[in-house]
This record gives structure tokens, sequence and C-alpha cells, in this order.
């Protein structure tokens, strides 16, 4: 849908200075369906790309490409995107409504649909009591919601979200994870950045990390969790009327399992221990 | 078409927003108490109530909706990228052409109707003590409106390309100078024929604002012809216009970081 191919961007704030290299040649794609994590540190380059891809910087040097599936040109496109950025930040004195009237109409959607998706997205965001308060009494929370039902107003095909879940209390996180896989369910495509990585390990399907403006690392989440599975497995078992849990390495499982049904206790499970993201990311990082 | 209605939608909201922000309302407040101290001043003053009325009416108008253009247009642009509203606009299938001139158009209907609700005071009052409509007076509230929308779109500018405080210092050097220069040229004439041209070249390059000012023809009940005041006003349009253009060759290439 959108393509970044050798993207670089430097920044000379400062004629003193030496020019910051914020990304460097960073090429990926985002494929039609799939709910995909970036990912990086603070500073990776994470904001500075999502807003070449949104054209409101442009890069140094490389490209950046809309398909077809999403628009003739630039401001066609845009008619197929969402995009919630990184602070929101609305026009205080109208309230929630109101935005959503603003943001629909000004892509092309009709005052009826805009009512409907209101309707429809309102409840499940959890901002539907607040609609007819002006904005500037909303929490942080609360504008990330009211943000999150404006970029879904016009049916994107392809939603951008800039740390969607930074300042959302647990509760808050969860639901809006559950939302976002709901909407990628009605097919929509999701790119959201994020710099927890179990949270991006939990709802993505690609994930595509950023580190100090180089691409490190792009893929399938479950193919690279299984190329790093550790040849460890998890074994719990009844000892006593006590469930106790052991870690053995895969050549002695065999061994170790044996023993316990000699000894007559009583097997709960054995499950392969699987790496987390975070943990494959370190050991990629230290070799 | 799309294109124009996605101008009339940024200015709409922009409109409200102002609304809402209640600025018009210390209009109000200041036309009442224009309305108060005109009352006031007149039975201190020899010369004919209407002639006063009108001059404290109409200079207070000018002054006030200049200043109004000046302290709200700083912010008009700089502010919504500073603080990322305009992310929210033109990540929309919005071209930004089309944002700034939403919201110059917006901002810019809230100064008109600011000058008509202070100019409807000031004419209560003149009519109430018995002064007579003249065309002029027309002309003189529609020269205050093109006069404010000039300092709004000279402030827009410069906001894109320097800071809230300078753009704001450079918009009022501009406003005086460009009144003093029709005294300065009064001052001078014929005494050096290189200053006579450069004052000459002077409204062709910076605005001449004092081109704007017909009050004292509306005070003392001259007549202008005319073509005259159509040539002033079309200095106006075609003055704003190419701000206007320029603002939004600037803003197109601007990273709005
Ligand atoms: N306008 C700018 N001028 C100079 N440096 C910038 C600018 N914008 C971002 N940077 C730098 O680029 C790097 C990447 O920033 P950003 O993309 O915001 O990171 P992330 O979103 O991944 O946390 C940071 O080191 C940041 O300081
Ligand atoms: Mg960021």
């Amino acid at each position: 849908m959108l393509e970044f191919n050798d993207v670089t961007k430097i920044f000379n704030s400062d004629l003193l200075k030496k020019p910051f290299i914020a990304l460097d040649k960073v090429s990926f794609e985002i494929k039609p369906g799939e709910v995909i994590g970036f990912l990086g540190a603070n500073g990776a380059g994470k904001t500075t790309s999502i807003k070449m891809a949104m054209d409101f910087i442009r890069p140094s040097s490389g490209q950046i490409s809309y398909h077809a599936d999403l628009g003739r040109d630039k401001v066609d496109a845009f008619k197929r995107i969402g995009y919630l950025p990184e602070r929101p930040f609305f026009y205080p004195h109208i309230t929630g409504r109101e935005f959503c009237h603003y943001m629909g109409s000004l892509s092309e959607v009709s005052r009826k649909s805009i009512i409907e998706q209101i309707q429809y997205w309102g409840p499940r965001l959890k901002i539907d009591f607040a609609l007819d308060r002006v904005i500037k009494s909303y929490s942080k929370g609360m504008l990330q919601r009211i943000g999150f039902l404006a970029t879904l107003l016009h049916r994107p095909k392809l939603i951008i979200l800039d740390e969607p879940l930074s300042g959302l209390d647990p509760i808050g996180r969860k639901e809006l994870k559950d939302i976002i896989t709901q909407v990628n369910k009605k097919g929509v495509t999701v790119f959201f950045s994020s710099h927890i990585i179990s949270d991006v390990e939990e709802v993505c399907s690609e994930v595509i990390f950023l580190e100090k403006g180089k691409l490190v690392f792009n893929g399938e989440v479950q193919k690279i969790i299984n190329e790093h599975l550790k040849m460890e497995s998890i074994v719990r078992y009844v000892k006593e009327g006590k469930v106790l849990t052991h870690k053995v390495a895969d050549n002695e499982k065999r061994n170790f399992i044996e023993s316990l049904i000699k000894n007559n206790f009583e097997l709960v499970s054995v499950t392969p221990e699987k790496p987390t993201l975070e943990e494959i990311f370190y050991k990629v990082k230290s070799s | 078409m799309m294109y124009l209605n996605k101008i009339a939608i940024i200015a709409y909201y922009t409109f409200r927003e102002i609304i809402k922000s209640r600025v018009l309302l210390n209009t109000l407040i200041l036309g009442l108490v224009l309305l108060f101290t005109t009352y006031v001043a007149l039975s201190f003053t020899y010369g004919s109530p209407e002639r006063v009325t009108l001059d404290f009416g109409m200079g207070m108008l000018s002054l006030s909706s200049v200043g109004i253009a000046i302290f709200m247009g700083v912010g008009l642009l700089s502010k919504e990228i500073e603080s990322r509203t305009a992310y929210m606009i033109i990540s929309r299938p919005v071209k930004r052409s089309a944002f700034i001139l939403g919201k110059l158009l917006g901002l810019g209907s809230i100064l008109t109707l600011n000058i008509f609700i202070l100019s409807s005071f000031t004419l209560f009052l003149y009519f109430f003590v018995g002064g007579e409509f003249q065309p002029l007076i027309l002309w003189t509230i529609l020269f205050t409106i093109l006069e404010s929308l000039l300092v709004l779109f000279i402030v827009a500018l410069f906001s894109l390309l320097a800071g809230q405080a300078i753009s704001v210092i450079m918009t009022i050097g501009l406003y005086v100078s460009g009144h003093a220069i029709h005294s300065a040229k009064e001052a001078l004439a014929d005494k050096s024929i290189v200053l006579n041209t450069l004052l000459e070249a002077y409204h062709y390059i910076l605005p001449g604002f004092y081109k704007l000012n017909i009050k004292d023809f509306l005070l003392y009940q001259k007549e202008l012809p005319y073509m005259y005041l159509l040539n002033i006003f079309t200095y106006g349009v075609i003055y704003s216009v190419a701000l206007i253009l320029l603002s939004v060759i600037i803003f197109e290439r601007k990273n709005l970081d």
C-alpha cells in the first residue's frame, strides 16, 4: 500500500552543529491486511518516518510511494488513510462531536455516515459519554480515543497510528489493542509505532524494527519467534499436592519426564519455551 | 468544487473556534465602552458632535480591528503548526493551499464581523446626534475591512518565516510606516528628486496603508471621485492577493515539524 525506498532524512537544525541523520536508507513496504508494528526506542526515527509518510516533512533522499490500492495521487490516497499523531492535540473550543464532523467532512464523508460511524465507534472506544463536551476538558486518554475515532470515520483502508498506546492506563491499553485487532478483522491495514515490544508482539503479525535511524529487522512476528525458539521446555507437575514447574533443555526432556513418571508424580503439561520478541532483539543486537 | 468546499469547511470551523473562544465578546464590550466614552467626550468638545463621533468611532474601529488582526493572525498558522492541529487537517485529502485559504477566510470573516459590530455602534450614535448619511461612510468601513485584512495577511506571512514576537513587531512597523509615509511625502516634496522617487516607489513594494485612510475626507464632507476610490480598492485587493499567494508558496514548501 505504502512503500519506503532508501529513505534518508537529515536534519540541519543548527548551522554550527553537524547534520543529524535521523533516518538512514530505510526501505520497507506496508502490505495490505496486516497489523504492522513499527518498533524502536525513543529517538529511533519512528515519528520522523511517519511524518514523511504523511508528507508533513520531506525526505532528504529516497522515495515514498503510495500504491494504486490507496489512490491515484497523494491527495487521493489520503482519502483512504487514517492518521493519529503522537501527542494528539485538537481544537480546544469545539466539542468532540463537532471535531468528528469537521474531520469527517474534510474526508468527504456524508453527514449521515459520520453520525453512523460516531454511533458505532463511540461506545466501543468508550468516548460516547464525552462527545458533547469541549475538547479542552478532555484527558490525555480521552484525546487518544477521540483521535482514534476520527481516524476511523472515513472507513480508511490503512491507519497509521503514532504511539497510540502511550499515555493510556493498563485497561485502556488492553481496550485499544482489542479495537486494533477488531478493526483489522474488518479489513483495515494497521501500521502503528511503539517503543514497547510486548505490545507489538501481542497484536502484530509483522514487525519493522528501527534502531538509531537504521532498519534492523523487518518480517513476520511468528516467523522470527520460531526462528529463535529456544531448545528448552517448561514441565509442570504435581508433587505433594503442589504444582511445580521445571525448565529443561530439550535433550534432557525425555529423561526428566521418565523420572517423573517413575516416581509417580502427576504430569500437568510440557510446553516449549518461546522467547519474547524483546529477548530476540537483544540477541540480534548483541550478535 | 471539492477544493472550494474544503476551504469553506476549514473557514467555518476556524470561525466557530474563534467565536467559541469568546474574543468577539471583548469586541462587544469594547463597543459599549466606545459608545460611552464618545458620548462623554461629546460634552467636552466644541466641534460638531457628528464629526467628533465619526472621528472617534472610526479611529477606534480601525485600531481595534488592526489589533485583533495582528494578535490573532500571528498565531493563526504558526500555532496550528506548533501544536500540530495542522496535522489533523493536512492528513486528510486537503491541499495545503486549501488549508491556508480556509484559515485566512475564517479569521477574515471574524474581522469583518467585528468591524460590522463596532461600526454599527458608531453609526447608531452618529445618527442619534443628528448626523446625516454620506456614501463615504460605507467606503470608510470597506477600507477599514481591507486594511485589517491586509494586516492579517502580512502578519500571517511573517509568522511562516519568523517567530511570533518578530512577526508582530515587523507588522506593526509596516503598519506605522505605511501610514507615516504619506506625511513624509508631503513634508519632503520637491526637496529632493531621489527622495521623492524613493517614497513614490514605497507603495509599490511595501503596503501603502495611508491610501486606505479616507477619514479626513469623510469628516470634512469632501467628495472623492468614484474612480479614485475604486483604484484604492483595487490596489488593496491586488496587494492582498500577492500576500496570500506568497504565503501559499512558502507553506507548500514548509516542513511542518
Ligand atoms: N526537526 C528536527 N530537528 C532536529 N532533529 C530532529 C527533528 N525531529 C526529530 N529529530 C531527531 O530525530 C531523531 C528521531 O526522532 P523521532 O522520529 O521523533 O523518534 P521516535 O519517534 O522513534 O521516538 C531524534 O534523535 C530527534 O531528536
Ligand atoms: Mg515518536
